[in-house]
């Protein structure tokens, strides 16, 4: 049995080897490397880690011990005295009282500390509370040492405690020191304990084991007992005295009848008289050891009368136990250890009366059943035919009829049944609501809808709904009253509709600014800057200015007129009617509105830009290398021009002046300014021919 | 069977339609579609969310405590059938109903109050402030009201037309 072996209690260590196992163990398995720029998070996880880990540690260890060392009261009381007898029960159960505070104390230092390192502020902080936290639970351990060390030495003597099973077979041997007790013990069984001349050889327990009718039986050795008050005893004696009272045991008492022990039979017969208080209920034999030296026959009358007093008293427990009381065989045994004479007899004896008390034991218990197939119940052979069956009484018989009735009486019609009848599970569907307990049985049908106008139905059924209602009705109409009392909103006066036109055109012109302010923006990467120059969308045009002045409600014919004579349109219109406002010629045939086509053609732009541009510069742009080229192109073209002049006025006088003029156009684009004074004063003053002949020679 | 209110946007969930999370502290969130479940999963207060009935009812614009809605409450004791009370519950729904929608009705006129006045009175303020933008400050000095300035037409044409 497990536990009374006490051998697999674990090591206790002292107190600073105790220390020093659990720190390394801290040091070994908890990460070790921390810097001062982790996060503070992750340094309070750090040390808050070691110190949880410390304490989780002595915890363990700390509760295997408190688990492992027995509890006095929890196990057998012969365990229970023999410990308290050996260590005293007190100083045990203090020593362990106090590792369990250690743990309590440890656990609680642990808590604060981790407590407080939750708020630890760096690393410094942090680190102190740590190694204070492990300090404290180190001294803790330091002061608990002694009671280490005690309860080490405990399980050192513990584990070396016979291992005694309370409940087997056992055979107990007492008497005073020196009567052969542990010689007898040595002859039946092969424990080898010491046998020597002095007395108090045997200083605790041993136990042997020996067989009898195939039944294992445990001898245990007790060491001498003396003859004194019972609180004189010293700690060995004790021990006997703990075995003789809580082991259910056949007892075998020695006597030394030579009195080589050193005792009379007299004062052993005192002792035995002392104790016979122990031997209640156990299977007394009183053996007379030493008759090699003594016969039993030749001790002294009054010895004798001892001896058969003592015998009396053995036969009593024979008796109690309901045995043979003539049997006064089995009480009185005489053997000599030294010739080993007697010896099987008494071991013989002693287990057939512990075996006869204990088998008794047992049939009177409940525990008979367990027993039960060891035991042979004989059935007995039939020896005729006749039949023989139980005998049951008549009213017995008439009770158990009854009870059939009624049962099958009590049998309803279940569902099932009824299932069944209308076509089975397939077909028919129980009507769930047949049992519904309602003030009218002609709602049991009732089909009550669940939803309404996207409410819950059953959200506003309330027993007293009506007066709610009620109420919120009349509620109701009384708002509406005060709401007709309540004055008419006031209008303010109507925008007449020609302002409302004018809002109308504000708030489009807001808003396609704003566009076009967005678009402006959004495109405002991609878009190229573009010069006005090559404004292809024709934007701004004097014609549209002045329809948007107009829009305005304004005269844009100044604005016009000024735009136009900022930008210098045709030689015509200028030189000839400087003092005309208008420029209206009557040889203009194009009228006013001077053409873009022409005017972008002609000299107006390149002059607004400089007036100091020679003829032949080449303008970047145009196309053309350089200033040779464009020479030998202007010449190349004039020629022509002037051919064509040439003849046209040969062949046909009747030239009509608009295709000289868009010749001579032409030349001044290419001739430049002076051409253009030239051609002018040309078409002006000379005739023709010689106008076109002198461009011929010009060249 | 029940109608369940969505718990971003508080429209009614009808069976069949949204989807149901369970968080693990067992709280169920109940969404009438994707677009107010996947707002939820955004983390998105319904009380910042302009469309939703929390926050028109967190910021005055619809009604917020009302006897109406006394009226429609979860009762989990479960009440026995009576024929009576299932009529005349069906009936008080539609009064109620009609109850709610008037003063929900009034509530919003009470709202937008002052509104009328206010916008014309921005109107007149508008036309004033920006009436250059389409009538030149020659032409209002000219003509001092507050309308589109007559288009100048062009003298050619009277001229063309004689």
């Amino acid at each position: 049995m497990v536990q009374y072996n006490f051998k697999r209690i674990t090591v206790v260590p002292a107190g600073k080897d105790f220390i020093d196992i659990i720190l390394s163990r801290t040091q070994r398995q908890t990460p070790t490397v921390v810097h001062k720029g982790y996060a503070i998070s992750r340094i309070r996880q750090f040390y808050m880690r070691k110190v949880k880990y410390t304490q989780q540690n002595f915890h363990d260890k700390l509760s295997t011990i408190i688990e492992e060392f027995p509890r006095l009261d929890d196990i057998h009381p012969f365990y229970g005295d023999l410990l308290h007898v050996l260590y005293n029960k007190d100083h045990y159960k203090l020593a362990l009282g106090q590792i369990n505070t250690a743990r309590n104390l440890i656990g609680k230092i642990a808590k604060d500390y981790v407590k407080l390192l939750k708020y630890g502020d760096s690393l410094y902080r942090c680190k102190s509370l740590k190694v204070a936290a492990l300090g404290r639970m180190c001294t803790v351990i330091k002061r608990v040492g002694p009671s280490l060390a005690y309860l080490e030495q405990i399980r050192q003597h513990m584990a070396r405690l016979p291992s005694i099973d309370p409940n087997t077979r056992t055979i107990l041997i007492c008497g005073y020191p020196n009567v052969g007790k542990s010689s007898f013990i040595n002859k039946i069984t092969r424990a080898d304990v010491d046998v020597q001349p002095y007395a108090f050889t045997t200083k605790s327990l041993f136990v042997g084991h020996t067989d009898y009718k195939y039944l294992r039986y445990q001898v245990i050795d007790t060491p001498g007992i003396l003859d004194r008050p019972f609180e004189d005893r010293n700690i060995i004696e004790m021990c006997s005295i703990t075995a003789l009272a809580h082991l259910r045991a056949a007892v075998l008492f020695f006597l030394d009848i030579s009195g080589s022990c050193g005792y009379s039979i007299a004062q052993q017969a005192a002792l035995f008289h002392s104790i016979k208080s122990l031997f209640m209920n156990k299977p007394l034999i009183i053996v007379c050891n030493k008759t090699d030296l003594q016969a039993l026959e030749g001790i002294s009358e009054d010895d004798k009368k001892l001896v058969m007093e003592m015998k009396a008293e053995a036969m009593k427990t024979l008796i109690g136990q309901g045995g043979e009381p003539s049997n006064d065989e089995g009480v009185l045994l005489t053997m000599s250890t030294l010739t080993e004479e007697g010896v099987i007899a008494v071991k013989n004896a002693a287990c057939e009366r512990l075996l006869d008390q204990r088998v008794e034991l047992k049939m009177k218990s409940k525990k008979l059943n367990d027993c039960l197939n060891r035991f042979h119940v004989a059935m007995p052979k039939p020896r005729d035919q006749k039949e023989r069956p139980p005998c049951i009484p008549e009213a017995v018989l008439e009770a158990k009829a009854k009870k059939a009735e009624q049962a099958a009486e009590k049998q309803k019609k279940l569902e099932k049944d009824l299932e069944d009848e209308n076509g089975g599970a397939g077909v028919y569907s129980a009507s769930l609501r047949k049992h519904y307990i309602l003030a009218n049985d002609e709602w049991k049908e009732d089909i009550m809808p669940e939803i309404l106008d996207g409410h819950n139905v059953y959200d506003f059924v309330d027993p007293d709904i009506l007066q709610r209602l009620e109420e919120l009705e009349r509620e109701e109409g009384m708002r509406q009253e005060q709401e007709a009392d309540d004055d008419f909103e006031m209008d303010g006066a109507e925008m007449p509709p020609e302002e409302q036109e004018a809002l109308a055109e504000i708030r489009k012109k807001k808003r396609l600014l704003i566009q076009q302010h967005r678009i402006k923006k959004s495109t405002a990467e991609s878009r190229p800057t573009v010069p006005r120059k090559f404004d292809k969308d024709k934007k701004y045009t004097s014609e549209r200015m002045g329809r948007q002045l107009s829009t305005l409600g304004l005269d844009p014919t100044l604005a016009i007129n000024r735009a136009r004579s900022k930008s210098r349109g045709r030689k015509r219109e200028r030189s000839i009617d400087k003092g005309d406002q208008n420029g209206i010629d009557d040889m203009d045939v194009d009228g006013n509105q001077p053409n873009k086509k022409l005017r972008f053609r002609s000299r107006s732009q390149s002059r607004s830009r400089s007036k100091s541009r020679p003829p032949y510069e080449v303008v970047p742009g145009e196309g053309l290398k350089d200033s040779a080229q464009k020479k030998k192109a202007i010449d190349a073209s004039s020629i022509q021009v002037g051919f064509i002049l040439h003849k046209l006025y040969t062949e046909s006088c009747e030239l009509s002046y608009p295709v000289l003029e868009v010749a001579l156009k032409a030349l001044k684009g290419l001739y430049g300014y002076r051409g253009e004074s030239y051609c002018g004063g040309l078409v002006g003053s000379r005739s023709l021919l010689s106008a076109a002949d002198d461009l011929l020679l010009d060249e | 069977m029940r109608l369940e209110k969505c718990w971003f946007c508080s429209s009614t969930v009808y069976p069949g339609h949204g989807i149901q999370f369970v968080r693990n502290d067992a709280k169920i969130f109940r969404f009438c579609r994707s677009k107010c479940h996947k707002n939820f999963k955004m983390k998105r207060n319904p009380r910042k969310v302009k469309w939703t009935k929390a926050y028109r009812r967190v910021h005055g614009k619809d009604m917020t405590q009302d006897a109406t809605f006394e009226f429609e409450r979860k009762r989990n004791r479960p009440e026995r059938y009576d024929r009576h009370v299932a009529e005349e519950t069906l009936k008080a729904i539609k009064k109620i109903d009609k109850v709610r929608v008037d003063r929900e009705a009034r509530h919003y006129a009470k709202r937008m109050k002052g509104k009328k006045a206010q916008v014309q009175k921005e109107a007149a303020n508008e036309l004033e402030q920006s009436i250059h933008m389409v009538k030149a400050p020659a032409a209002l000095q000219k003509e001092p009201s507050l309308t589109l300035p007559k288009v100048y037409q062009k003298q050619t044409e009277d001229r063309m037309e004689e």
